[in-house]
């Protein structure tokens, strides 16, 4: 169950690994966080206790609902425009920023700091259907 | 009998906090569930478990939400 909850979340922030390069791991509390790798990434994730279970099973839900949504697009599904779902995209990764800045806050700065990166992927069709 | 008074609150004041932490911990990840949905709510304050993963939060508001994972795996919240 644990593992499920994270998946999705993990898959979300893949993409910010899939395109930087593995770092070493980053002082707490830095304001200018190196990215994070995959492993690194995907790993705390599934260990912060920033986030409860059902919090990461929700976000997970609103990962998955939000992909689709990009799927959708890409399809020609889903009548809308990259710029319409950069809305949703910012709004959660708000969501996810604020349950991690208090307890997670290096976890937190990784993530602020590869917003753009993710952001790459997910609004280049190519770049969407190969993480996908 | 003053010995065995002593034994048993030694058990049983580890267990009492160790509960709490848990009921705190369930409070709070179902205060963030509540607000990740856009639902109004504030902060849990009381947890009513009637199952894994389902439970009846109470709100400080006194709003009452079903908060459970359905058969598909979503987390679902409904006002009661």
């Amino acid at each position: 169950m644990r593992f499920f909850a994270i998946a999705s979340l993990a898959v979300f922030v893949a993409i910010c690994g899939a395109v930087t390069q593995a770092s070493a791991a980053e002082p707490a509390n830095s304001a200018t966080a190196a990215p994070l790798d995959l492993s690194s990434l995907e790993t705390r994730l599934r260990e912060t206790e920033a986030i409860g279970l059902m919090t990461k099973l929700s976000l997970r839900n609103q990962v998955d609902d939000l992909l689709n949504q990009f799927r959708a697009f890409y399809a020609g599904r889903l009548e809308t425009t990259l710029e319409d779902l950069r809305r949703p995209f910012n709004l959660l990764m708000l969501k996810v920023l604020s349950l991690l800045q208090d307890k997670d806050p290096s976890l937190a700065a990784a993530l602020a700091s590869s917003r753009e990166a993710i952001w790459a992927i997910l609004s280049d069709r190519v770049k969407f259907a190969a993480m996908s | 009998m003053r010995k065995q008074t002593m034994f048993a609150l030694l058990i049983a004041i580890p267990a009492m906090s160790a509960l709490a932490a848990d009921d705190a911990a369930t409070r709070k990840d179902l205060t963030a569930v509540i607000a990740l949905q856009g639902l109004p709510c504030g902060e849990v304050v009381r947890v009513e478990t009637k199952g894994e993963n389902d439970h009846i939060a109470t709100c400080k508001d006194n709003k009452r939400y079903h908060v459970f994972i359905n058969s598909a795996g979503r987390v679902v919240v409904e006002k009661q």
